[in-house]
């Protein structure tokens, strides 16, 4: 099993490798002109918006091993945004304490979401359904159709590590993917929740405290989301209800296509981070194809299924062998 | 297995180069010869709207690719966002900004949002307009549209002298972009000159057509006596049934927006007025803003006000003449 998830992770790192290759030749300017996908100000671009999409599929990684699913991290993204503007701008809190109480909107609406699938025994599915309205709806009703305006509230010319606002996100993204790449792989915690994904009743017998570990699954992706917001709040300066709509597909799909199966009991979180790089390398090259505008969200799904489907067929082959 | 996966990515790509529009790009997109850097370079301006999801937006794209074609020295990149979504277009515009391309036109989502992105485009030299939905607060060079509060105006005169100054009235917006906002706040400075009329409702559809029919819906059972409905954008004249559940005999609809079917459903009398923008002109007068002021003539002023055109069963036949004109289809 190990060793198949090396080469699952390796193969994830390829396909992006060779989605990189091939962008750099497709797209290669006429004589005078810049290289307009193969430049670091381009890269930095792809990984600052992706980072929003992978530091939530970090945790939906996680809840997909487990045998879950999250459909609420576009809402908690948005209400963690949300909530840090309110405490920025209108509290005129500073930026720590704010970032504090945003997260801890994650951490709730995890537990919110514990308590309906381990207590209520709620299917994941219609529990995170559930928490994603009530999110949503509770950013809606705090920001009533506006919007709070964090970036007039940060200090000017705000280099967080020294670095550019714009390294945050990314910077965050590996260094959460390092962090539950190693409490997944090396640690007590990481292997109950591969045992529960792949077989809750053995995990049972082999006297795993599931209700526990489900529940802090929960809560971690809950928290990993509201991070996603913050980072969100803070790089592009705006907390706004509507925000990250329907980026819990996206999120989902990542994972997916960086080796989580949505059965249980396998997947990557390096890979979950590796999915949303291919995402991010496609949503930025393909619109400089001329004529692609329209093809782009047709090529993404295709690109989803034709990885799935190799993946299905690597995992078939392995378990014959 | 691995291989066979690289392959199956390789020819999904390849499978794009086949046919169409698409594929005329694949031919062309290889490393370019000393033959192509002969040819005069053109000028690659990005046109983006709101959504690609709009209606109204498809005839920016195609009077942007008319002027294009006309002036000869100009490539159009048309792209934005499937959905509204304005992450994802302030992801586009920073793309189009690390491409370095020659001037950007932009209907902004969320103007203030853009508004940092925008001013480092002008810092880079990147000449920026906006069209339809302007960023007031950033560097833009220019605004090519619809004076949003006047046209609020003329919405809530048109409800009054539909009413006779008394009746009540819901609105339909969408929160978020500042020509709708300003629109609605024109609406209601009109309205609040007539006493006798009343505003009960005002709804955020959210940008969504159905959403809109919904509320019409449950919005005429909530009030049976509803004397009209203003729609600050064109939702629910792009579908012809979201006006189904409204008895034209006792209320009244007044909608931005004329593309179809919203002119039939002026001759079916399910809408009254109509205010119709200059789609064509976000795009050719976008491209020739651009052009100008690339070669150094900027615009005499930031505000162009591209008017709106008043539409009525009186008027109508001779407004759809234009149109098709316009469209190239008669």
């Amino acid at each position: 099993m190990k060793r198949l998830r090396a080469v699952r992770e390796l193969s994830t790192v390829a396909i992006l490798i060779a989605e990189i290759l091939f962008f750099t030749w497709y797209l290669w300017p006429e004589a005078g002109r810049a290289h307009p996908f193969f430049n670091a100000e381009n890269f930095l671009l792809i990984l600052k918006y992706s980072s929003i999409y992978g530091i939530a599929a970090v945790g939906a990684a996680v809840v997909i091993i487990s045998g879950g699913i999250d459909l609420a991290p576009g809402a908690v993204i948005a209400l963690s945004g949300v909530v840090t503007g309110y405490h920025v701008v209108v509290q005129d809190w500073s930026i720590g304490p704010s970032v504090a109480v945003g997260l801890s909107i994650g951490a709730l609406s995890g537990l919110l979401t514990s308590v309906l699938i381990v207590n209520i025994k709620l299917p994941p599915f219609i529990a995170t359904l559930g928490v994603m309205g009530i999110t949503r709806g509770i950013a809606f009703i705090i920001t009533e159709g506006q919007y709070y305006d964090v970036s007039s509230k940060l200090p000017p010319g705000w280099h967080p590590l020294g670095l550019s606002i714009d390294w945050l996100a990314p910077i965050t993204m590996f260094v959460m993917a390092v962090i539950f790449q190693v409490l997944m792989t090396r640690f007590q915690w990481g292997r109950a929740v591969f045992s529960i994904g792949g077989n809750e009743t053995a995990a049972l017998y082999s006297g795993i405290a599931i209700g526990r570990i489900k529940a802090s699954v929960y809560v971690l992706s809950g928290l990993l989301a509201s991070l996603s917001g913050v980072v969100l709040v803070l790089v592009q300066g705006q907390g706004k209800a509507d925000l990250a709509t329907g980026y819990e597909l996206d999120i989902i799909a990542s994972a997916v296509v960086g080796g989580a199966s949505l059965a249980g009991g396998r997947g990557s979180v390096m890979g979950a981070v590796v999915g949303t790089l291919i995402f991010g390398v496609l949503r930025n090259a393909l619109p400089q194809i001329p004529g692609a505008t329209f093809y782009d969200r047709l090529i993404v799904g295709l690109v989803v299924i034709v990885i799935v489907v190799a993946d299905q067929l690597l995992l078939r082959r392995s378990s014959t062998s | 297995m691995m291989r066979s996966r690289y392959l199956i990515l390789a020819l999904l790509f390849m499978a794009g180069c086949g046919s169409g529009s698409f594929g005329v790009a694949c031919g062309g997109s290889a490393p370019k010869t000393d033959a192509a850097a002969a040819t005069p370079r053109k000028m690659r301006f990005a046109i983006i709207p709101k959504a690609l999801d709009i209606p109204v937006f498809n005839y920016a794209k195609l009077g942007a690719e008319r002027a294009a074609k006309e002036y000869g020295d100009v490539e159009v990149l048309w792209n934005a966002p499937a959905s509204a979504d304005q992450l994802k277009q302030k992801e586009i515009l920073e793309s189009y900004i690390t491409q370095r391309v020659d001037g950007i036109a932009i209907s902004s989502l969320n103007g203030e949002f853009l508004a940092d992105t925008i001013n480092r485009a002008i810092d880079l030299g990147i000449p920026v307009t906006t069209w339809d939905s302007d960023a007031p607060s950033s560097k833009r060079i220019a605004f090519y549209g619809v004076d949003d509060r006047a046209s609020g105006h003329i919405m809530g005169e048109e409800a009054i002298k539909l009413l006779n100054g008394k009746g009540k009235v819901a609105i339909i917006t969408s929160l978020g972009a500042a020509n709708l906002q300003n629109r609605l706040e024109g609406v209601k400075e009109a309205l609040a000159k007539a006493p006798g009329i009343q505003v009960v409702e005002t709804y955020d559809i959210k940008e969504d057509v159905i959403r809109c029919a919904e509320i019409i819906a449950t919005g005429s059972r909530r009030y049976p006596d509803l004397g009209a409905w203003i729609s600050v954008g064109g939702w629910p004249v792009f579908t012809r049934n979201a006006l189904a559940s409204i008895d034209p005999s006792k209320t009244k609809v007044i909608s931005f927006d004329t593309i179809s079917p919203a002119l039939d459903l002026l001759r079916d009398n399910k809408v009254q007025v109509l205010l119709g923008q200059k789609y064509f002109g976000w795009g050719s007068e976008s491209v020739k803003l651009l052009r100008d002021i690339k070669n150094g003539n900027r615009p005499s002023t930031p505000i162009i006000d591209s008017g709106v055109d008043v539409v009525t069963k009186d008027n109508v036949d001779q407004y759809e003449q234009q149109w098709k004109k316009m469209a190239g289809t008669q």
